[in-house]
């Protein structure tokens, strides 16, 4: 202890540079910006999408899309609670049956024409499920024809199926 | 030049660095919490327009391509057909089914592809992730080599359902 005694003159305090600190910190803040994505907000966690290899994310980014979301309600393990498949983050963010969601598609087209839209050039995401019936799907779609919908993109996870 | 400093020691001014580090740290935790790891997702584009709307040109069409998927009453595939023929179940059936497309077509990005369709008639029941396998296997191949998409038929069509009484 002895040893440790100031030398007479030296600034009182301990001074810490913080100057690495920093630097970490900021590239650390840095790299989660870029990584953080906003954009995916209309996408439901509660869709379990099938997977294929050819499904490659879009070069082009869709200019005016509508995203359904089609899924079930699952437990903590993945287990479906109900076997009705339901339509998620649609109206309100209340689920919908997806065969009553035809007034709704029809309001949103309305939404489209006020913003000089044609609904024509609107793209359809269908966010279905894995398990979704078939059946189910293709009428969803048939209500968005009803609805004057034309362009479909149906989503699936990128990759080789597991 | 006549600005110059005093040299005496000790008097390095200090900015305060504990309010910037504050900041830097909310928003470091932030990102971090707002951070959501989203596997890449892809489209298949289908073009649906509804029925009933006028063709344009008057030359005859080629005839789609059918594939047609059967389901269990669970809603599990029980049979992948190709025409009359059944290519099984399973990612086999589907890879076959690539073959068969490419057979159709013969050389991949052939003008005439564009004019040629696929219909798939599935089953009421049948399970989603299906559908989109049998749009991949007909869309085309990832080429092992290059890593690129081959394209093989773009156009998709859909056999209307039928009632779920009626599919059982």
């Amino acid at each position: 202890m002895a040893k440790r005694e100031r030398v007479k003159g030296e600034s009182p305090a301990a001074e810490v540079d913080m100057t690495p600190m920093i630097d970490i910190v900021f590239q650390l803040i840095a790299f989660f910006m870029v990584i953080t994505n906003f954009e995916q907000t209309q996408a439901d966690e509660r869709v379990k999408l099938p997977r294929d290899a050819l499904a490659k994310p879009p070069e082009v980014k869709l200019e005016h899309t509508l995203v359904l979301n089609v899924g079930f309600f699952r437990n903590m393990d993945g287990e479906k609670t109900d076997p009705q498949p339901w339509l998620f983050n649609f109206v309100d963010g209340e689920p919908v049956l997806p065969l009553s969601a035809g007034p709704q598609l029809k309001k949103e087209a309305t939404l489209f024409k006020n913003k000089q839209i044609d609904v024509k050039d609107v793209t359809v995401k269908v966010r279905a499920d894995s398990e979704v019936q078939t059946g189910i799907v293709q009428e969803l779609i048939k209500l968005c024809q009803d609805a004057g919908y034309e362009k479909f993109a149906m989503s699936a996870m990128s990759g080789p199926e597991e | 030049m006549a600005r110059r400093r005093k040299q005496s020691k000790g008097e390095k001014l200090e900015t305060n660095m504990s309010a910037m580090i504050d900041i830097v740290f909310q928003l470091l935790i932030f990102f971090m919490l707002t951070l959501k790891i989203v596997e890449p997702e892809g489209d298949f584009n289908v073009n649906m327009p509804a029925q009933g709307a006028p063709t344009t040109s008057d030359e005859i069409p080629l005839p789609d391509i059918k594939v047609k998927l059967q389901a269990n009453p669970d809603g599990t595939l029980s049979g992948l057909f190709f025409g009359q023929r059944n290519l099984g179940i399973g990612p086999a059936a589907f890879e076959q089914l690539n073959i068969e497309i490419l057979k159709v077509i013969g050389r991949p990005g052939d003008p005439i592809t564009k004019d040629m369709a696929v219909e798939i008639d599935a089953d009421y029941n049948l399970h989603f992730s299906n559908v989109i396998n049998a749009v991949g296997a007909c869309t085309g191949r990832i080429d092992k080599r290059s890593g690129n998409v081959v394209k093989y038929i773009e156009k998709i069509k859909f056999k209307p359902p039928t009632p779920q009484s009626a599919a059982g």
